[in-house]
């Protein structure tokens, strides 16, 4: 065995997997409030990657509304990674408040919800192709400036090369994962977030301001799920308004693998899916994206609950 | 005296039942006043309305003089209004401690990356919090299940979670829904004698709703007696006691 292929497809596998586990938590910190699967998180995160490319100073094509738009600056690759995540994220509060919160006032069926929901990805992904077309959008190779487009992990005469975005990629979401997990389990508002989930009346009696942090969680659940966007949109590119769709079944396969509601689980599913597919051989290349499923439906025979899952049987 | 509570003229209907109708009552701070009445009488939607769960269909709720109808469930409790049930609510799979600290998070003051980050105050915060968490649990005997999830307790041990976690809330208010609902005889009667010590040592004004005619009579300063939403009768337990409206609603004309 090649050692240097294995170490690359090793760190491919751990870069892409995790993103699907940052866009899976985006999935998780509603469901495990809500108890609900937000459809419209893909296209956030489809809307965080044009975000970013456009602070970069990127140019739209000619076919939509914003035909040959181009912001009269560019911001540093990072920084907009940030920027864009963040306007990700306050579009992900604005869904909160017009497709959310007026059933849940209402007390409307999670199923609703959930229906309403998937109509919110459809319209952002439709007003994306109105904006700026269907067209492919690739970041320029020079959006990492100043940084070698390979680092060679190997020695001089064994080059095992691996992208710089790859790595990228990793670091932040490393720190996306574990500052997430911080926030959950160290800081009062993870503790509130947690009361909430249980039972939002009795949080509320005590003080809790169920609708405030309800509306933080949809922040950052469109924020990393806004830099997720940007990072594969990164590593491959953006491949119309449509590309967040496709990903988004893929993140449903992590949280389920890895079990509703569970941060821990959506890291875990998320690497499991991403190291799976990288050591996909490439002679069975067409295969490539039944791998999640295939391996998620092997775990749910053994595991209903997911991997990291509270077990189903002890709800009444 | 000084009036803690002011509840004005409150009227709420659910569709044609009015559940409460023209009530209107005081709570001095200090006492502990009862509200009695038959099943269906009110008594738990005027806690619902005190506490913001249930808007009014109309009428005046004050608190400390200002107006509080219409706040929110969490801005009212943050004026120190907190509250038990008559059907227990606790975080089930939440661990009793953490039932009882999760009812001080208004009082935190630890800000998100000081917690992240473990900085001295907030540690020293998380111990404060946590000593104070475990008097409560120490004050209404449940040290020893400090560990448990609170799903797991027993029913008695429940009811006193609920109490503790309500008291951790540093409330100047507490409202108690059937304290005594299914406890033992002997549980009773210590009931009575917690809530009066709570009274002292927490500076509270308790208002409970109960059932237990005895431990009413023996316990509270003042009742209020209310039957099909209305107020029948209000002052000092003995009067109310003989009030003829009184034993006809209980006992039937």
């Amino acid at each position: 065995m090649d050692i240097g292929l294995t170490f690359q497809q090793l760190l491919n596998g751990l870069s892409i997997g995790c993103v699907y586990a940052i866009f899976a938590l985006g999935y998780t910190l509603i469901f495990s409030i809500l108890r609900i699967i937000n459809f419209a998180h893909a296209s956030v995160f489809t809307l965080g990657a044009y975000f970013t490319y456009f602070l970069i100073g990127g140019k739209f094509g000619f076919n939509g509304l914003l035909s040959n738009g181009q912001l009269p600056f560019a911001l540093p690759f990072l920084i907009a990674l940030v920027v864009g995540a963040v306007l990700a994220g306050l579009v992900s509060m604005a869904i909160e408040q017009l497709a959310f919160k007026p059933l849940r006032n209402r007390g409307a069926d999670p199923l609703l919800t959930l229906v309403s929901s998937l109509g919110v990805a459809i319209v952002v992904v439709n007003v994306i192709q109105y904006l700026v077309g269907a067209e492919i959008y690739a970041f320029p190779s020079s959006v990492l400036s100043g940084l070698p487009a390979a680092v060679n992990f190997g020695n001089a005469d064994r080059a095992i090369p691996i992208r710089t975005i790859q790595i990228v990629i990793l670091a932040v979401s490393v720190v996306i994962m574990i500052g997430l997990t911080l926030l959950v389990e160290r800081t009062r508002t993870g503790k509130a977030l947690k009361a909430i989930a249980e039972d939002a009346t009795v949080a509320g009696l005590l003080g809790i301001n169920a609708d405030r942090l309800i509306m933080a969680t949809f922040f950052l659940s469109g924020f990393v799920g806004g830099l997720a966007g940007t990072l594969v949109g990164l590593s491959v590119s953006i491949a119309g308004p449509y590309f967040g769709i496709a990903f988004g079944l893929k993140g449903l396969a992590v949280i389920v693998l890895g079990g509703l509601g569970s941060i821990p689980g959506s890291i875990l599913g998320g690497l499991l899916i991403g190291l799976a597919e990288a050591f996909v051989p490439s002679s069975a290349i067409a295969i490539k994206e039944a791998v999640p499923f295939a391996i998620l439906f092997l775990v749910l025979i053994v595991r209903p609950q997911g991997l990291m899952g509270r077990s189903l049987v002890q709800k009444v | 005296m000084t009036v803690l509570l002011d509840v004005h003229d409150m009227t709420r209907q659910f569709g044609g039942l009015v559940a409460v109708n023209h009530v209107s009552l005081h709570v001095n701070e200090g006492e502990i006043f009862g509200l009695i009445g038959p099943n269906g009488a009110g008594k738990t939607t005027l806690f619902n309305l005190m506490t913001g769960l249930t808007p009014p269909t109309s009428g005046k709720l004050s608190h400390r003089g200002q107006v509080i109808t219409g706040l929110a469930p969490h801005a009212i409790a943050r004026r120190g209004i907190a509250r038990t049930f008559q059907n227990v609510r606790l975080f089930g799979n939440q661990t009793a401690l953490q039932n009882v600290l999760i009812a001080q998070h208004i009082h935190g003051k630890s800000g998100m990356l000081a917690s992240v980050l473990g900085t001295k105050r907030a540690r020293s915060e998380a111990r404060e919090a946590h000593e104070r968490a475990m008097d409560l649990l120490k004050l209404t005997g449940l040290t020893y299940h400090q560990d448990s999830e609170a799903r797991n307790l027993a029913y008695g041990d429940q009811r006193r979670l609920e109490l503790a976690r309500a008291l951790a809330l540093r409330p100047n208010l507490l409202l108690l829904d059937e304290p005594a609902a299914g406890l033992n005889p002997a549980e009773k009667r210590s009931l009575s004698d917690f809530i009066r010590r709570i009274r002292q040592e927490f500076a509270l004004t308790i208002l409970l709703i109960e059932h237990h005619v005895p431990l009413v009579m023996g316990l509270c300063d003042r009742v209020a007696v209310l039957n099909f939403g209305e107020l029948i009768a209000l002052g000092n337990p003995a009067d109310v006691q003989h009030d003829p409206a009184v034993i006809e609603a209980y006992l039937g004309a």
